[in-house]
C-alpha cells in the first residue's frame, strides 16, 4: 500500500500542476482537501477523472467524493479495493 | 426633469418549450418539465442525461446552431414592428462552438470553415441581417450573460447612444457544455429540481431570447413592461462555486433595486437563478432571505422547465417575467416536489394567476459574475434617469505585454521607432503570483493577471479596483483546446473540469477579480479586433463619476493549433490594461471612448464617426496624431476607410499604422492605447514614426481609430 500511496502522490502533483509541492509535502493521513496544499472542489473532480482514466474506478457523486477524499490513505484504499473487485 | 426610460416593446424566444412566445406561454401555464434525454448528438454516457433541447430547431444554411436559434428569437422580437434596432447587445458563451467542436474533431484546419466560431460572430451576423449600424456588443459572463446584456442595453439608452436596442442571449447545446458540466458533477441525472430537498444539479439546455427595448419618456403603445433597473456584482471568490453566504448575489440584487429606485418591499415576484445545484440554491436563498426578510415575495425558478440555457437564460427569464407582468401570472417552480427545509425559502410549486407589477430576475455565472434586473409594468409616471454622457476616464495607471515584454521594454523599442511583434515571455508571472494560485491558470489568464497587477502598480495603489472590464476576441484558447482534445482523445469519456471552468471567456477577468478582490462589475465582452474598444466603450456606458477606479483590459493569446483556424493572420499576442478613474480630472491623460459602431465592409459609417468626434474642424484642432488599427482580415478596406477619413476631415497629422509595430493579433488595440497614453504624456511621437512630419503634439491628443468590422474611436487627450 505504501508503494501505491507514493505512486498516487506523483499522480496528484502531475494532474493538478502542483509545481511547488514535493511528494513528502502531501499528508498521508491528514486532510487532503482544504489543507495547506490549497486543493478545492475542482481539484477533487480533476482527480476523479484521473482515477477513472488510470485505474478504472468511478467516483460518481459528491457525497461519495467527500468520504473517498478524506485522506490520501482513504483514497488509496478505495481505489485499491474497487480495482481489485473489478479485476476479479 | 424629463428623462429617458426603457420599455419592452417586443419579445422573441425559443427553448425546449418550443419556438415563439405563444408556445412558451402555453408551457408556462401547463407547468410541466420540457427536459428530455439528450438526442442532439450521441452521448458517451448511458443513458443520455436530461437536457433542455430545442426540437425541430430552425436551421439557417451554413450557420452554427447558436446563430440559428438567435435569429429565430430576434425575428420574433421584431415581427410586430417596423423599427430597425440602432444597437444590439447579445449574451452568449458558446458562439459557434456547436460547429467548431465537430470541425476540430474532424481535423479541419481551413480558417474559412471557422468564420462563425467567435462568440461575437452571433451578434455580428444578426447585425448584418438587420442592417444595424450602431453599437453591437457581445457580453460573455457565463450564465449571467443574458442578464448582463440587458443591463448594457439599458445603459446604452440612458446614455443616449441608442433609441431602439435588441438585447438578449443565445446558447446552443454542444459537447463542450454537456460534458463540461458533467465533469463538474453539476448535472442532476433525474433532471433539474431547483430548490428541492433532493436536488443534485442542473440540466444543460439551449435556447435564445430577445427583448426589443425602446427609449421613451412615457410608455409607448403596446409596451409589455419596463426595464426599470439592473445591477451586477462579482463574488471575487471562486472560479466556479458561488460565495456560500450569498453576499455576492445579494449585492447584485440590491444594485438592481437601487438602479430602479425601488425597495424589495415593492417586489411582487422574484425569478430565481435557481439552477438546481446544491450550492447555488443555498447561496441564493440566503441572499433572498436577507434582501426581503420574512415573508419574501413569491419566488420560483424556471430551470426545471426549460433547463439551464446558460447565456440565454437571463434573456429567456426576462421575456417570461415580461409575460408574467403582462398576463398577471407567476410561473411555478417545475421539478420541485419537496422544498428543501434547509433553504428557508419555499417556491411557488404551481403557476399562480395574480397581478404582477414588478419582478426581480437573477442570473449568476461562473467566476461569480452576478447580474439582476428589475422589470415593472409600464408605469405612466415613474422616476426616469436623467440622460447622461458616457464617461471620460482619467488614466491612473497603464501596462502592456508585447513581443518586447512589459511596458518599459516595449516603450524602449517604440521610442526608437522599432517594431516589437511576437509573444511575451510570461516567466515574470512566477515571481508576481504564488505557485498555488498560478497552477490552474493558462496563458490568457496569466496575461490578464499580470496586466491587471502591473496597471495597478503603475497607479501606485494597492486598493481593490471597483470593477473589471475585459475585451477578448477568442477567449482562453489553451483551455478550450485542452478540454476538447482530452474529450476527443478519450472517446468522450474524460475531460478536464479545470479546463472547462477556465475555458469561459470571463475566466481571466474573474480570476483577476479574485486576486485583486474586485467585487464590482465584472464584464467580459467580445468583438473581434475591436474587443478592447468594446470593453472601454462598455465601461464608459456603465461607470459613473462617483464610482471607484476600474480596470479596463484587452488581451489575446496565440495558440498554435486554434489561432491559425480562428484568426489566420494572428502571429503575435499580448495586451494592454488601464486603471481608470471615472471621475476624470486626474493628472494622467484622459481616455474617452467616443464612438463604437458596427460597420461591416462598407464605408457609410464615416459621417457618424466624424459627427461623434465633433466635426472635422474640431478634430483637426484636437488631435496631433492618429493611431490606426487596420486588421489584416480586411486591410485594404481599412486603408481605404482611413484614406477617406483623412480626406474628408483634411486631417494632416501623422498617422501610425500600429499593427506594423505590435504584430497581428486581436488585442493589438489595447497595446496601441497604452502607447498613445505614453505618447501624450511625453508630448511627442517617436520621430522615426512621424512620417517626416513634426512629431510634437503641442498639447493636442491622439485619436485611436479601430477600422475593422466595427469603427471604434477613442480620444486620448492631455488632462
Amino acid at each position: 500500500m505504501e508503494g501505491f500511496i507514493a505512486e498516487l502522490k506523483d499522480k496528484i502533483i502531475e494532474t493538478l500542476g502542483l509545481t511547488d509541492v514535493r511528494p513528502e509535502d502531501i499528508p498521508v493521513d491528514g486532510q487532503l482537501i482544504g489543507s495547506e496544499l490549497g486543493l478545492d472542489s475542482i481539484d477533487v473532480l480533476e482527480l476523479v477523472m484521473m482515477i477513472e482514466k488510470d485505474y478504472g474506478v468511478k467516483i460518481e457523486n459528491r457525497e461519495a467524493g467527500v468520504k473517498v477524499f478524506a485522506s490520501l490513505r482513504a483514497l488509496a484504499a478505495y481505489i485499491d479495493a474497487n480495482r481489485r473487485e473489478k479485476d476479479r | 426633469m424629463k428623462g429617458v426610460r426603457a420599455f419592452v416593446c417586443g419579445t422573441g424566444i425559443v427553448s425546449a418549450a418550443g419556438g415563439g412566445v405563444e408556445a412558451t406561454w402555453d408551457a408556462l401555464r401547463q407547468g410541466t418539465s420540457r427536459l428530455t434525454p439528450l438526442a442532439l448528438f450521441p452521448a458517451a454516457h448511458t443513458p443520455p442525461l436530461p437536457v433542455g433541447e430545442v426540437r425541430d430547431a430552425p436551421e439557417v444554411d451554413g450557420l452554427p446552431r447558436t446563430h440559428a436559434l438567435a435569429w429565430a428569437a430576434a425575428r420574433e422580437a421584431l415581427a410586430a414592428t417596423a423599427l430597425i434596432p440602432d444597437a444590439l447587445v447579445l449574451g452568449s458563451t458558446t458562439g459557434g462552438m456547436p460547429t467548431t467542436e465537430r470541425l476540430l474533431e474532424a481535423g479541419e484546419r481551413r480558417p474559412e470553415a471557422y468564420r462563425h466560431h467567435a462568440v461575437g460572430s452571433v451578434a455580428a451576423w444578426l447585425a448584418r441581417r438587420l442592417s444595424c449600424r450602431g453599437p453591437v456588443i457581445t457580453v460573455s459572463t457565463a450564465c449571467s450573460s443574458g442578464t448582463a446584456a440587458l443591463k448594457i442595453a439599458l445603459e446604452l439608452i440612458r446614455c443616449g447612444q441608442a433609441r431602439v436596442v435588441l438585447a438578449g442571449g443565445a446558447d446552443a447545446l454542444c459537447r463542450m457544455t454537456y460534458y463540461g458540466f458533467h465533469a463538474l458533477q453539476l448535472i442532476d441525472p433525474e433532471g433539474a429540481r431547483p430548490l428541492d430537498r433532493d436536488r443534485r444539479g442542473l440540466s444543460v439546455a439551449e435556447g435564445a431570447a430577445f427583448v426589443l427595448l425602446v427609449a421613451a419618456e412615457s410608455p409607448p403603445a403596446g409596451a409589455l413592461a419596463e426595464l426599470a433597473g439592473a445591477g451586477w456584482s462579482c463574488d471575487a471568490y471562486h472560479p466556479a462555486a458561488p460565495r456560500p453566504d450569498g453576499t455576492g448575489a445579494l449585492a447584485a440584487m440590491r444594485a438592481a433595486l437601487a438602479d430602479a429606485g425601488m425597495t424589495a418591499a415593492a417586489l411582487d415576484y422574484i425569478n430565481l437563478h435557481g439552477t438546481g445545484t446544491p450550492d447555488n440554491d443555498l447561496a441564493e436563498a440566503r441572499a433572498v432571505r436577507t434582501l426581503c426578510g420574512d415573508p419574501p415575495p413569491p419566488v420560483s425558478s424556471l430551470k426545471g422547465l426549460f433547463g439551464h440555457t446558460l447565456g440565454a437564460s437571463g434573456a429567456i427569464e426576462a421575456v417570461v417575467s415580461a409575460l408574467g407582468i403582462h398576463h398577471g401570472f407567476i410561473p411555478g417552480n417545475c421539478g420541485c416536489r419537496i422544498p428543501d427545509p434547509a433553504l428557508g425559502l419555499v417556491p411557488e410549486l404551481t403557476g399562480q394567476s395574480r397581478p404582477v407589477r414588478s419582478v426581480l430576475s437573477n442570473s449568476f455565472g461562473f467566476g461569480g459574475n452576478n447580474a439582476s434586473l428589475v422589470l415593472t409594468a409600464p408605469r405612466s409616471a415613474a422616476a426616469a434617469c436623467a440622460p447622461r454622457l458616457p464617461a471620460r476616464f482619467s488614466v491612473l495607471g497603464a501596462a502592456c505585454l508585447t513581443g518586447a515584454g512589459p511596458l518599459e521594454e516595449t516603450l524602449a523599442r517604440y521610442w526608437r521607432g522599432e517594431p516589437f511583434p511576437g509573444r511575451p515571455d510570461l516567466a515574470a508571472v512566477r515571481t508576481e503570483i504564488p505557485a498555488g494560485q498560478l497552477r490552474r491558470l493558462k496563458r490568457l489568464s496569466r496575461m490578464v493577471l499580470l496586466l491587471a497587477l502591473a496597471a495597478r502598480q503603475a497607479a501606485r495603489t494597492a486598493a481593490a479596483p471597483g470593477g473589471i472590464f475585459f475585451g477578448t476576441a477568442w477567449g482562453s484558447l489553451t483551455e478550450t483546446h485542452d478540454f476538447l482534445k482530452k474529450l476527443f482523445d478519450s472517446g468522450e469519456r474524460f475531460t478536464s473540469p479545470t479546463d472547462f471552468v477556465g475555458s469561459v471567456h470571463n475566466a481571466p477577468a474573474s480570476q483577476a477579480a479574485i486576486f485583486l478582490e474586485a467585487t464590482g462589475a465584472n464584464v467580459t465582452v467580445s468583438g473581434g479586433d475591436q474587443s478592447f474598444e468594446q470593453a472601454l466603450y462598455t465601461a464608459g456606458l456603465v461607470l459613473r463619476a462617483g464610482d471607484p477606479p476600474a480596470l479596463v483590459i484587452g488581451a489575446e493569446e496565440h495558440h498554435d493549433v486554434l489561432s491559425p483556424c480562428f484568426d489566420a493572420a494572428a502571429t503575435a499576442d499580448g495586451g494592454g490594461a488601464f486603471l481608470l478613474d471615472p471621475r476624470g480630472g486626474g493628472t494622467g491623460p484622459d481616455l474617452a471612448p467616443v464612438h463604437f459602431a458596427f460597420n461591416p465592409g462598407g464605408d457609410d459609417g464615416l459621417p457618424a464617426l466624424i459627427e461623434s468626434l465633433g466635426g472635422a474642424e474640431r478634430l483637426r484642432g484636437r488631435f496631433g496624431a492618429v493611431f490606426a488599427g487596420l486588421p489584416a482580415g480586411d486591410r485594404s478596406g481599412g486603408e481605404a476607410l482611413l484614406e477617406r477619413f483623412r480626406r474628408e476631415t483634411a486631417l494632416s497629422a501623422p498617422c501610425i499604422d500600429y499593427r506594423r509595430l505590435t504584430g497581428e493579433f486581436a488585442g493589438a488595440s489595447a497595446v496601441a492605447a497604452v502607447l498613445a497614453v505614453e505618447t501624450v504624456r511625453r508630448g511627442a511621437l517617436p520621430p522615426a514614426l512621424a512620417g517626416g512630419k513634426d512629431p510634437r503634439l503641442e498639447g493636442r491628443g491622439i485619436l485611436l481609430l479601430g477600422l475593422g468590422e466595427c469603427i471604434a474611436a477613442v480620444e486620448v487627450s492631455a488632462p
